[in-house]
């Protein structure tokens, strides 16, 4: 039986809402009564119910009869998701004589109790998919259902790894694909790429025998340097417009022999691009100072660590332009210097105040109180780990040892160490501030 | 020093080095290692220039500036020999007081001399102090002895004969069977018998080889390579030029983690010397081999450690490791035979060649041979470096060379092996400290961090440390690493914080044992492993974080209050003082009182309390 009823308004279509308590899956986490307390307010809504299993025999006799009852035009189950009991309500529906699409369903368990742990937050959040199901319901019209011819083809647009994958299987599948790619040739971005993620696979090796397949394949016509601009008609029967770009070949006669290649007087050979210019931000006396430090490790790309300790040296940083300067002397690319820089901590990528405070957070400096030390340090400096104060004066770090375990906790400030207890932070940075 | 000749020619020159010294000369070693220095020894060194000067005793005193001790504790060290005076915590004030009555007169300057704890006795000589007696100073006897920037200081005591006997009298084979014999196991961390390395690289095909020396000393809490670096390079250079002669190798590196500049410099010094005397670079004395190192500065990465991530740092790339199924002994740098040993594996290779593989095996255990260098660090009375035979007990480091746990408190564990090792409790204490019986005990040996903790040093918050320390480390290449420490970091944190539940101890042994048998290198296959070993030893301590919401040791800040007893109270108000948040409330002579809304758990008000009446629960 169900377990509440409640009438609301009479005018316009006249629709039936059902919540479902599914056990306890949805009634543990929304409170269902409310939320047909709620519906029952909705324009439209005639009445609305909970009932623990709406799918079951009992559940949807309750709807049959309430459509007879109190004569229904639509009906709204809130539930499980559509893919679930659909057609169990569409049946059930038909079977009180309403065409059975004016049913809509209302997922509120996948989508809502079962992803949310707050009663009230969950039962508001169904209550709004509820209203939407019942706003969508009453726009509803009846359908019939009638069959029409299928054309068994497809159109796959784009010639990448995907594209190609795709037409290979549904032609393997025994369906005609028109397989339509803007380039001159397929493959796509794969085909730029020297390894892919996660196996550094080789990319030509995997992509190669694809192409030739998707090239020969009966099923497949290929159609490159060709463009869709339009598209019509619907599912089974679409009608699709491909423009193919001007080959000035005529392709029925030509046989491949290269000849108009060979002779043509103005052949676009494709040249590697010149190195980019120098980067803009560095002046002539940077470049003068990078210069001379390549110069004395050696233009050789194994040198790329050392000749970055020497340029974060003579700037207290790595600046963007000078990594750029830096790669494109040594011809290494701009993503692998970054890489670099970015993996080892002796670089920072940020300038860095004129002191810079070396807290070490070493086992021995941690079990003798290293992070009271930094703490400390933190609030007297008031700024974090890896900071610069705002007047440049300051930067604080963290290193994992600094190889003067006897005597930690160990702070070093410009090269100098000082083993600092707990409360003598002060004494170690005063000095020099005050100048 | 003039050029040597050849393999003959070095005796000579060492007797020319000799004749020039004066054998009854005075000679004060200023120790400017980096504990001492931070303790202020340049200064010293600076006021005995000073005063020497001033004296005109130039010429009866030869002034040095040697590397690291090993007290460190006790820094600035300053020693006198020919009568090996032991002089600690030497200040820039009493520097002339020495210079009149030990080095200029025989006598000794008593306020300065260590005092036995024990027995309160005053102790002159250096080798009569306990942190010292109870060692066996091979490798970093010569530290305390030697200028680390002369090579003539090394070449007078005996430095480099080992190389001239392999050169002489040895061959290729000959030289890695003895180092084979002699028992000799990888310092680094993992062990691995030296001997048997050099043999596969030998093995290897190839004609070009590479020699490795691992000076990336990444373990927080270790520090010996770095001491015998900066106080001894040249030991450690021979050992290469000796393994490089037997392995045929022409190219040498050293990889130095960027925060030891001092190292960096002494050894590029030492290379010069070297080259210029004619032990290194073309025709080594005087034979026709040829060997050159270079000199390699790290980037700070701990992955850098690991062997195949360093030599992807030394190709100038960053500095993530590969799978090892193809060793680095027959494809290493560049894809190269390579040969990587650290520091005091090297230092160790000339004194077997000198003494003999069956002089080596009489030191040690079964299955560990020679000595092996601690950092003896954290709660104890005497840090420093520490060099004992393997096999000698964690109680006798601890209480005989470290003397027992600093304000009386109680000891707690001992954590060796940096990172990837583990805790070890009071209840092993008598265990015999080598490879085999440390990893028996969930540990390793590691490079040779040990660090003492006390009752005041909890060990989840530990665990954590280390974890964090390890998922910040992490290069990221693999995922069991990456992901897996982070996941355990998360949930230490959370019982750290109070949010501990009965289910995080068993997730945490179900993630470690993921982590330890999928990841790609060392670094995270044994990343688990200071969680498992206090979670083996200290159950108790986890159980009163999820449990109880309690820390014993007083250390987690979110289950910690601080509270001041109201008996104990002289309201001298030196806490008020201290406290940055402004927590402590109380009028001068009264009870003060802390606000618990306020209290930021900072522990100034701990510290700043001389009366015992801040208390931690």
């Amino acid at each position: 039986m169900p377990d509440d009823n409640v009438t609301g308004g009479t005018h316009g279509p006249r629709i039936g809402v059902y919540v479902c308590h599914c056990g306890i899956n949805i009634a543990y986490t929304v409170d269902v009564r409310r939320v047909a307390e709620v519906a029952s307010s909705f324009p439209g809504v005639v009445v609305a119910k909970t009932y623990p299993y709406m799918c079951s025999e009992p559940g949807q006799s309750l709807i049959k009869t309430d459509i007879r009852e109190h004569g229904l035009t639509t009906v709204v189950v809130a539930a499980c998701s559509p893919r679930m009991h659909e057609p169990t309500f569409r049946a059930a529906v038909a079977d009180a004589g309403i065409n059975p699409y004016l049913f809509e369903m209302v997922n509120i368990r996948e989508q809502c109790s079962w992803i949310h742990e707050h009663t009230e937050a969950a039962t508001e959040k169904a209550i709004d998919l509820v209203r939407a199901g019942v706003a969508r319901a009453a726009l509803l019209a009846p359908l019939t259902e009638r069959e029409v011819d299928v054309i068994p083809a497809a159109l796959v647009i784009g010639g990448g790894i995907a594209g190609i994958q795709a037409a290979l299987d549904i032609a393997d599948a025994g369906f005609k694909v028109h397989l339509v790619e803007k380039e001159p040739t397929i493959g796509g971005h794969m085909a730029q790429l020297d390894k892919t993620f996660p196996t550094l696979d080789c990319s030509a090796c995997i992509l190669t025998p694809k192409m030739v397949d998707a090239g020969r394949h009966p099923n497949i016509d290929l159609m490159t340097y060709s463009r869709v601009t339009d598209v019509a008609g619907y599912v089974g029967n679409f009608k699709v417009t491909v423009t193919k770009k001007a080959r000035y070949v005529d392709l029925d006669k030509c046989t491949n022999c290269g000849l108009c290649y060979e002779n043509c007087p103005i052949r676009n050979v494709p040249q590697l691009r010149e190195p980019s210019g120098i980067p803009s931000g560095l002046t002539d006396d940077d470049r003068k100072k990078l210069d001379e430090i390549i110069a004395a490790r050696g233009e050789d790309e194994e040198e790329l660590i050392q000749i970055l300790q020497d340029v974060n040296n003579e700037y207290n940083y790595l600046p963007a332009d000078a990594l750029k300067y830096v790669g494109l002397r040594l011809g290494v690319p701009p993503a692998t210097v970054y890489h670099v820089a970015s993996f080892y901590t002796a670089f920072s990528l940020e300038p860095r105040g004129r002191r810079i405070v070396k807290v070490c957070v070493g086992t021995a400096c941690h079990a003798r109180g290293a992070m009271k030390v930094l703490e400390e340090l933190e609030r007297t400096l008031g700024i974090g780990p890896g900071e610069t104060t705002e007047d440049m004066e300051y930067t604080l770090l963290t290193v994992n040892c600094l190889g003067c375990c006897a005597l930690g906790p160990v702070v070093v400030v410009d090269d100098e160490y000082h083993s600092v207890l707990p409360g003598g932070v002060e004494a170690i940075l005063a000095p020099k501030r005050e100048e | 020093m003039r050029r040597i000749r050849d393999i003959a020619d070095l005796s000579k020159v060492r007797e020319e080095i000799l004749a020039a010294r004066d054998p009854d000369i005075r000679t004060v070693a200023v120790c400017c290692g980096t504990g001492c220095l931070a303790c202020g020894s340049a200064d010293v060194l600076e006021a005995f220039r000073r005063e020497i000067a001033s004296r005109d005793a130039a010429r009866t005193v030869r002034l040095i500036a040697t590397g690291c001790h090993g007290f460190c504790e006790r820094g600035p060290l300053v020693v006198v020999r020919p009568a090996g005076v032991f002089y600690q915590r030497v200040g820039p004030e009493d520097v002339a007081e020495i210079v009149e009555t030990s080095i200029l007169g025989d006598g000794i300057v008593e306020r300065l001399l260590y005092v036995d704890p024990t027995t309160g006795e005053r102790i002159p000589r250096e080798d009569d102090v306990p942190f010292y007696k109870h060692q066996m100073r091979l490798i970093l006897g010569s530290n305390g002895s030697i200028d680390p920037t002369s090579i003539e200081d090394y070449i007078a005591i005996g430095g480099y004969g080992a190389l001239a006997k392999a050169l002489s009298t040895m061959t290729s084979d000959e030289i890695v069977d003895e180092i084979t014999r002699s028992g000799l196991r990888g310092r680094g961390g993992g062990g691995f018998p030296t001997g048997k390395k050099w043999r596969s690289c030998l093995a290897a095909p190839g004609d070009v080889r590479y020699l490795i020396c691992n000076a990336d000393e990444g373990d927080p809490g270790a520090y010996m390579d770095r001491s015998i670096l900066e106080g001894n390079p040249h030991s450690v250079l021979e050992g290469m030029i000796i393994g490089a002669y037997a392995l045929g190798v022409r190219e040498g590196y050293i990889y130095v983690r960027e925060e030891y500049p001092l190292a960096v410099r002494h050894f590029t010094k030492a290379l010069t010397d070297a080259r210029e005397a004619g032990l290194l670079g073309e025709g080594v004395l005087g034979t026709d081999f040829s060997f050159d190192v270079s000199v390699e500065r790290g980037g700070g990465a701990f992955v850098c450690g690991e062997s195949t991530a360093l030599m992807a740092s030394i190709e100038g790339r960053a500095g993530e490791p590969r799978p090892k199924h193809i060793h680095t002994v027959e494809s290493g740098l560049r894809g190269r035979p390579t040969v990587l040993n650290n520091v005091e594996t090297w230092a160790n290779v000339p004194l077997i060649i000198e003494k003999g593989a069956d002089w080596y095996r009489g030191i040690g255990t079964e299955g560990s041979k020679g000595t092996k260098i601690f950092s003896l660090v954290g709660k104890v009375v005497n840090t420093g470096l520490v060099e004992i035979p393997m096999g000698v007990t964690l109680r006798d480091i601890v209480y005989d060379i470290g003397g027992g746990i600093r304000n009386g408190k109680r000891f707690k564990a001992v954590q060796t092996g940096g990172p990837s090792g583990g805790c070890v409790p009071e209840s092993l204490l008598d265990l015999p400290v080598d490879f085999d019986r440390l990893t028996e005990a969930g540990s390793m040996m590691g490079s040779g961090g040990m660090i003492v903790m006390d009752e005041d040093n909890c060990m989840v918050d530990l665990a954590r440390y280390f974890v964090g320390f390890l998922k910040n480390e992490s290069c990221g290449k693999c995922t069991p690493c990456r992901e897996g420490l982070r996941q355990m970091y998360d949930i230490l944190t959370d019982i750290c914080e109070g949010r501990g539940e009965e289910r995080h101890v068993e997730l945490l042994e179900y993630l470690a044992w993921g982590i330890q048998e999928t990841s790609l290198c060392q670094l995270g296959a044994t990343a688990p492993n200071p969680v498992l070993t206090t979670l083996r030893y200290f159950r108790d301590e986890y159980r009163a974080h999820i449990e109880d919401k309690r820390c014993p040791a007083g250390v987690c800040k979110a289950l910690i209050t601080y509270s001041i007893v109201p008996d104990s109270c002289t309201g001298c108000g030196a806490c008020k003082k201290k406290c940055p948040a402004d927590a402590i409330s109380g009028v001068p002579k009264g009870v003060h009182v802390i606000d618990q809304e306020k209290c930021v758990k900072c522990g100034a008000c701990l510290t700043a309390c001389k009366f015992d009446a801040v208390v931690v629960e």
